[in-house]
C-alpha cells in the first residue's frame, strides 16, 4: 500500500500552498527586517533588506517616544483610546447582534424578513456615504470629539455583520428545542440564556474577530470624530507616515506597525481555530 | 510721484491704527485663544507649526492645535465635521482654489485691515494674493511657498556624463540626460511613482515650454490653449522624461530612490524644496547634489507655486477673535517665516526676505531668486499637481489623465492632449 501523504498529488497540494504561504508572508518579513533597521540604514540602502546593525530601539521609539504634533509619547496613549473603543464597542455589538439574530432567525413575527434585510444593507453601505449623517446624529446628542461618541456608531454600524452572522448560525438551531422550552415555560430571554448562549461560543469567536479588528483598523471615523489626544493608534501610525516634508520614517514606523497589530494578532491566535469553522456554519441554508 | 505714495502711506497708517487698538483692547480684555486644525503631525512639518505655536504662547496666547494626521482629504472630512457641527477651528490649513470653494459653506474672517497694517499684499506674487482673497477680500494668508519644477542633479551622475554646466532650457535638459544615460547612468530621471510625482513631470514641461500658455490652459482652461501646439510639445517632453524613468518604481514615493539618485545610478530630480529637506535628514550631504531652477525654454526662470496656506473662520468668542488677530500678524512676520522656512526647507511667501544668512541653503537662495526672477517676467504660476491652480476634483480629472501617459507609452501626444481637453470638459 502507497502511503497517501507522499503522493505526488499530495506533494503537488502542498507546493502550491506553500507557495501561496510564502507570497503572503513577504510584505510582513519586510515589515519585520525593517522594524529592525535603522530609518537612514533603509534609506541609504533599499527598503528590502537584512539589518546590518540590529536597531531594536525602534520598538522603543514607536511605542513610547516619536512625536505626534507637540507630543511625543509614542504610540502608547493611542492604543489606550483602541482600546477604549474598540473593547467596548465589540462587546456591545456582539451581544446586541446575538440577541437580534436570535430573534429574527427563531422568533418569526410580521415583517422580521424585512427587519433582517434592512439591518444587514449597512453592510452595503461606504463609509464615506454614512459620514455626514454621523457627524448630524453626533452633534446632536453632544458627542462630537469624544470617544463615546465613537463607541455608539462602532456598535450600530457593528450590528449589520453580527445580525448576519448570528442569523445565519442560528437558525440550523431546530425549532422543535425552542417549542419544548416555550412548553416549560420559559421567555425570549430565558431560552436566549439558557438555551441559544450555551450554542453559541463559536459565531460569538467569530463576530468579536470580526468586530475587533475591523473597529481596531478603523481610520476614517477615529480621525474625523475625534481630537488632538484621544486619536486612536491608527491615526497615529499615519501621522508617523504621511509627512511630505521628510525622510519616511520606515523602521520606526515598522515596529509602530508591528505593536499595533499585536492586538488583533492576539484575538486571532486565541480564536482563530474557531473562525473558519463558525462562518461556514449554517452557510449552506 | 511723491503724492500718491503719503497717500497710500496714510491709508495704510489709518487702517492699521483703526485694526491695532482693535487688537489691544481685545488683548487687554482677553488672553487670545486659536483653535487650529492641520495635517501637520510630524517630521519637519510637525516641528515646524509646534514652533509656530510656541512663539504665538510668547506672545500670551493659548494654542490649541489638533493635528488632523494623514493627507488632505481626512483634513477636509473633519474640517466639514466641525463646520456641520457648529464648531469650525479658529483658523484651519487650506491652500489653492479650494479657499474660494470653502468659503462658501462657513462665514470666514476679513482680514484686509490687518493685511494692509502689515503691507503684506505687496511683497506677495500676485497670482498667490488672488487665491487668497476670493471675492477681493482677505480671508486666508499664505505662509510658505515651494517651487514643484526645482531640478535636483546628481554630483556623481553629473561626473558620469562629464557634465560640466547646469541645465537652462529644455534642450539643455534632454542633451544632459543623454550624456547621463551613455555615461552609465541607468536612470538619467529619479522618479517615484505617486500622482502628483507624474503630474510634476507634465507641469515642469509645459510651464518650462511656455508660462504664458500653460496659465492660459492650465490655470484658465482657455479651450484654444488647452489643444495648442504648447501642450503638445509639453505631452512630447513628458515623454521623453518618461523613458528616462525606472518603470519599476510602482506608486512608490521619491524618497525610496534617494540612495540610487545620489550614487549615480539615477541622474535628476524634479522635485520641490521639500526634498532638500528629506535628503538632509535621510544623511545625505549638500555635496552630493545640487539644485537649479526647472528648465525653461525662454532662459528665465519659470516658478510653478505651491503654498500652504491658513484660512480663517468667523468665530462670536472675544477670546478666539483675538487669537485671529495674533496669529495673522504672526504668520505675515517675516521673522515668523524664515523661522518656518528654515525648519521645513520651504521659501518664505514674502519676497522682501533676505535669505543670504546663516540657516539657508544654496538651494532654498536659488528658489528664492527664481521666485523673484519668475514674478518679475510674469513667469510665476500655479501648480495643478499640487492642487493650486483647480479646485480638487477637476485636479483629479486631469492628473487622471497625466498619469495614465507617464506610465502608458502607448499613447501619443496628440492623443493626450485630446483626452486632457475632454476630461476638463467632462469634470467642468
Amino acid at each position: 500500500m502507497r502511503d497517501r501523504t507522499f503522493a505526488p498529488s499530495r506533494m503537488l497540494i502542498y507546493l502550491v500552498v506553500l507557495l501561496v504561504a510564502v507570497a503572503y508572508l513577504v510584505p510582513l518579513i519586510v515589515v519585520v527586517l525593517n522594524s529592525l533597521r535603522s530609518n537612514e540604514e533603509i534609506a541609504q540602502t533599499s527598503m528590502i533588506g537584512w539589518p546590518l546593525r540590529w536597531a531594536f530601539g525602534n520598538y522603543l521609539t514607536a511605542w513610547s517616544d516619536f512625536c505626534v504634533a507637540q507630543t511625543c509619547a509614542g504610540i502608547r496613549p493611542y492604543m489606550l483610546n483602541s482600546a477604549l473603543v474598540t473593547i467596548p464597542a465589540t462587546i456591545f455589538s456582539t451581544l446586541l447582534g446575538a440577541v437580534a439574530g436570535y430573534a429574527v432567525s427563531l422568533w418569526r413575527f410580521r415583517g422580521d424578513q424585512w427587519i433582517y434585510g434592512i439591518v444587514t444593507l449597512g453592510i452595503f453601505l461606504p463609509q464615506q456615504m454614512r459620514l455626514l449623517p454621523w457627524t448630524i446624529v453626533l452633534r446632536d446628542m453632544g458627542l462630537m470629539n469624544t470617544l463615546t461618541g465613537l463607541v455608539m456608531i462602532h456598535t450600530i454600524q457593528g450590528l449589520s455583520f453580527t445580525v448576519l452572522f448570528c442569523r445565519n448560525y442560528y437558525v440550523s438551531v431546530p425549532q422543535e428545542l425552542i417549542r419544548a422550552a416555550r412548553i416549560d415555560g420559559a421567555g425570549f430571554f430565558r431560552i436566549f440564556w439558557r438555551i441559544i448562549l450555551p450554542l453559541s461560543p463559536p459565531i460569538l469567536v467569530v463576530t468579536v474577530i470580526w468586530q475587533f479588528t475591523h473597529i481596531w483598523n478603523e481610520f476614517l471615523y477615529g480621525v474625523t470624530f475625534t481630537t488632538g489626544q484621544q486619536q486612536p493608534v491608527t491615526a497615529a501610525l499615519i501621522a508617523l507616515s504621511a509627512a511630505v516634508a521628510d525622510i519616511p520614517q520606515n523602521g520606526v514606523q515598522s515596529a509602530a506597525v508591528m505593536i499595533a497589530a499585536l492586538p488583533t494578532l492576539l484575538i486571532y491566535l486565541i480564536g482563530g481555530k474557531y473562525f473558519v469553522r463558525g462562518l461556514t456554519a449554517g452557510a449552506v441554508k | 510721484m511723491p503724492i500718491t505714495t503719503t497717500r497710500r502711506r496714510l491709508l495704510a497708517g489709518s487702517a492699521a491704527a483703526l485694526a491695532l487698538p482693535a487688537f489691544a483692547r481685545a488683548q487687554g480684555a482677553v488672553k487670545p485663544r486659536l483653535t487650529a486644525i492641520s495635517q501637520w503631525s510630524a517630521g519637519s512639518d510637525g516641528a515646524a507649526i509646534t514652533a509656530l505655536g510656541k512663539k504665538f504662547e510668547e506672545k500670551g496666547g493659548i494654542w490649541q492645535h489638533s493635528p488632523v494626521p494623514g493627507f488632505t482629504t481626512e483634513m477636509m472630512n473633519k474640517l466639514r465635521a466641525q463646520i456641520i457641527a457648529g464648531d469650525p477651528p479658529a483658523c484651519s490649513q487650506l491652500k489653492g482654489p479650494e479657499i474660494a470653494a470653502w468659503s462658501k459653506i462657513a462665514p470666514t474672517v476679513n482680514l484686509d485691515a490687518l493685511v494692509a497694517a502689515a503691507g503684506y499684499e505687496k511683497v506677495v506674487a500676485p497670482d498667490l494674493a488672488k487665491l487668497h482673497k476670493p471675492g477681493g477680500k482677505w480671508i486666508a494668508l499664505p505662509l510658505q511657498i515651494y517651487s514643484t519644477n526645482m531640478l535636483f542633479l546628481s554630483k556623481r551622475a553629473l561626473d558620469k556624463a562629464k557634465a560640466d554646466k547646469t541645465p537652462v532650457t529644455w534642450a539643455d535638459f534632454n542633451d544632459l540626460a543623454e550624456k547621463m544615460k551613455a555615461g552609465g547612468v541607468t536612470y538619467p530621471i529619479a522618479n517615484g511613482g505617486t500622482r502628483p510625482d507624474d503630474g510634476q513631470k507634465f507641469e515642469a514641461s509645459f510651464a518650462g515650454i511656455s508660462p504664458a500658455a500653460y496659465r492660459a490652459a492650465i490655470m484658465n482652461l482657455d479651450k484654444n490653449a488647452l489643444e495648442g501646439p504648447e501642450i503638445r510639445a509639453a505631452f512630447a517632453q513628458t515623454r521623453k522624461i518618461a523613458d528616462w524613468m525606472d518603470p519599476n518604481v510602482g506608486a512608490q514615493p521619491f524618497a525610496t530612490n534617494l540612495k540610487r539618485f545620489v550614487d549615480g545610478d539615477m541622474g535628476i530630480m524634479i522635485q520641490g524644496g521639500w526634498a532638500q529637506g528629506v535628503l538632509r535628514n535621510a544623511g545625505f550631504k549638500f555635496d552630493d547634489f545640487i539644485i537649479v531652477p526647472g528648465p525653461s525654454d525662454n532662459s528665465k526662470p519659470v516658478f510653478l507655486l505651491n503654498a500652504d496656506a491658513f484660512i480663517f473662520w468667523q468665530r462670536s468668542e472675544p477670546d478666539l477673535q483675538a487669537g485671529q488677530t495674533l496669529m495673522a500678524q504672526l504668520v505675515m512676520d517675516p521673522a515668523i517665516q524664515t523661522m518656518y522656512s528654515q525648519i521645513t526647507g520651504s521659501i518664505p511667501v514674502r519676497t522682501d526676505v533676505d535669505l543670504s544668512g546663516e540657516g539657508w541653503s544654496d538651494g532654498q537662495r536659488r528658489t528664492a531668486g527664481a521666485l523673484k526672477d519668475a514674478v518679475a517676467n510674469n513667469q510665476a504660476v500655479l501648480s495643478l499637481a499640487h492642487n493650486m491652480a483647480q479646485e480638487n476634483g477637476l485636479t483629479a480629472a486631469m492628473i487622471d489623465v497625466l498619469t495614465e501617459y507617464v506610465k502608458n507609452k502607448t499613447i501619443k501626444p496628440e492623443q493626450a492632449v485630446t483626452r486632457l481637453a475632454e476630461a476638463v470638459e467632462g469634470a467642468r
